[in-house]
């Protein structure tokens, strides 16, 4: 005779519900921050405000695309992101090409290391960067951005590029010495060109990083702030709508490029690496 | 000299990396932890600026809320990344819809999450709303108000984001656990939960580890969602250091507070290699 199972029951009785309930709650923050954004004051600004969108309005997008304050965050943190991008790949990637070539205990430890680089304080590094780029001048100016996003960035791009470089297999660049190309050559003719769908992930987790970024920045920035200083000022200044748009205008690439990418979302491959 | 001539491309390819990690990684922390030791006029070596924080009643309630939130919120992310990941290995019609809605939290920035959660959390936000018609409360509540509560909406806030995170560490986990060995305990008729607590979550436990290090090491720093959600009145030990800098012109404390956060990071970072070294993880 057989024991009732209480615990089976209750977990096949629980599980659907359970899964609905996280399925609700994976999407309201994006629901209400859009719902904030296309409402009439009088439906948030008050003690009860209404779950449904009662009266979709386009005011707050528009103030704000008339009012000259989104174009200069817009571009300062499209032309930051890209540029941080561009270099972040062109360093990374032939020192990525290397260390994948390096025998493997090497490798592990130049790879952890990239790796426990990203955990340590944004605050401590950005402390000293910010004292050091007010002698430099360099505050409020796209490179000093770039410098620090790089930071960040490098060690990411570089440690994401080995596992694509440890893909191609060594045999190739080998053949094509044996058949008289020199190493750059082959580096750059064989390797390189079946590198590029990896180096492209890469290069969109870096923008994404970069779009994204907001310690660096804060410390850095005095008054030409990027998008997401531009809705933490909204914030500070409790501009509920501005920031709910301006945080929906932040977010609409991320939300994209993060479901087209999902096939590389994976538990091990970016634990920590997309926390934004 | 052979050695270095042999491997001279190589060697140019790898030094940009190694000397930008250098100058703007290592070298900054370094001098935040020189700063720290420094007196901020005349720049002899003194422990001042320790005594100047720790004497702030801020710091203590930093220190205090840093450790607290750390606590609250791997607890809660943990519980919930367990149970969704074990509803994910069942199949049943929705799985794909939940595995796709997880990316959601994922593709949202931190900052405008915590932008989000202010109009839940708000005093006339929607959990207070939702609160109010389900006659759970008459008064609204003050979420961001200071203490427990406070600390508590934020762990919420940082849940909501990176509990999808956990979800895919531990179902990477769940699904390297042979299906023989539930075949086994089924025979032998173990219930639900002595299968869970016997197998599951011993064979798991690698990847708990290794969840609970990587989320101890982000929760630790937490910045943008304090910032955003609690501001001064719940500081931690990142946000009280861009206090510091930022609203007192005090460098020297700032890198005091930031040179505890970095040793305590540093900890983690021992513990991290110590269980990947002993092969407990991976």
């Amino acid at each position: 005779m057989k024991r009732i199972d209480y615990s089976e029951k209750l977990s096949n009785y629980l599980y659907l519900p359970v899964a609905v309930l996280a399925m609700i709650a994976m999407i309201i923050p994006v629901y209400i921050l859009f719902k904030v954004s296309v409402s009439s004051p009088q439906e948030i600004m008050t003690a009860h405000p209404s779950f449904l969108i009662k009266k979709f309005t386009l005011e707050h997008w528009k103030a704000i695309f008339k009012s000259g304050n989104l174009w200069a965050p817009l571009s300062k943190s499209f032309t930051v992101a890209t540029m941080t991008t561009l270099i972040a790949i062109i360093i990374a990637a032939p020192a990525a090409y290397v260390i994948a070539r390096m025998p493997s205990k090497a490798k592990y430890a130049v790879v952890l290391s990239l790796f426990l680089l990203r955990m340590f304080p944004e605050v401590a590094i950005a402390l000293s960067i910010s004292v050091q780029f007010l002698k430099w001048n360099l505050i409020d100016t796209n490179t000093g951005l770039v410098m620090a996003h790089l930071i960040l960035n490098l060690p990411f791009a570089a440690w994401i590029l080995v596992g694509t470089f440890e893909t191609i297999p060594k045999g190739l660049e080998e053949a094509a010495l044996v058949d008289g190309a020199g190493k750059v050559e082959a580096l750059l003719k064989i390797i390189m060109p079946l590198a590029i769908p990896g180096i492209a992930v890469a290069a969109i987790f870096v923008w994404l990083n970069s779009w994204n970024e907001f310690t660096y920045a804060l410390y850095l920035t005095m008054s030409k702030r990027t998008l997401p200083l531009q809705t933490y000022y909204y914030v500070v200044r409790g501009g509920w709508f501005d920031a709910a748009t301006y945080g929906t205008i932040l977010m609409i690439p991320v939300l994209m490029v993060t479901f087209l990418l999902q096939r590389y979302m994976k538990g091990g491959y970016l634990s920590g690496a997309v926390k934004g | 000299m052979i050695l270095l001539k042999k491997y001279r491309l190589e060697i140019i390819m790898i030094t940009p990396l190694l000397l930008y990690i250098l100058g703007f990684t290592i070298y900054p922390i370094f001098k935040t932890v020189v700063m720290s030791f420094q007196h901020p006029y005349t720049g002899a070596f003194t422990l001042a600026n320790y005594k100047e924080i720790i004497g702030k009643v801020e710091f203590k309630s930093a220190l205090f809320n840093t450790v607290a939130f750390a606590l609250i919120s791997l607890t809660l992310e943990m519980i919930a990344a367990i149970v969704i990941a074990l509803i994910l290995k069942r199949r049943f019609k929705g799985r794909g819809l939940l595995r796709s809605l997880m990316l959601v939290p994922m593709g949202v920035p931190t900052l405008v999450s915590g932008v989000a959660m202010i109009y839940i959390f708000s005093m006339h936000g929607y959990l207070n709303e939702l609160l109010y018609r389900l006659n759970i409360i008459q008064i609204p509540v003050d979420w961001a108000g200071g203490g427990l509560k406070t600390l508590l909406m934020v762990s919420v806030a940082d849940m909501w984001k990176v509990t999808p995170m956990v979800i895919l560490i531990l179902l990477a986990g769940l699904e390297s656990i042979p299906g023989e060995v539930y075949e086994a305990s089924n025979i032998d008729g173990a219930t639900a939960w002595q299968t869970f607590r016997y197998i599951t979550l011993p064979l798991l436990k690698p990847s708990i580890t290794m969840a609970l290090i990587l989320r101890g090491i982000d929760a630790f720093r937490v910045f943008e969602l304090m910032l955003v959600l609690a501001g001064r009145a719940t500081p931690v030990l990142s946000t009280f250091a861009y206090d510091e800098y930022n609203n007192y012109a005090n460098a020297y404390s700032s890198a005091a507070a930031s040179t505890i956060l970095v040793v305590i990071i540093a900890v983690f970072i021992i513990g991290y290699l110590k269980i990947t070294d002993s092969g407990e993880a991976r």
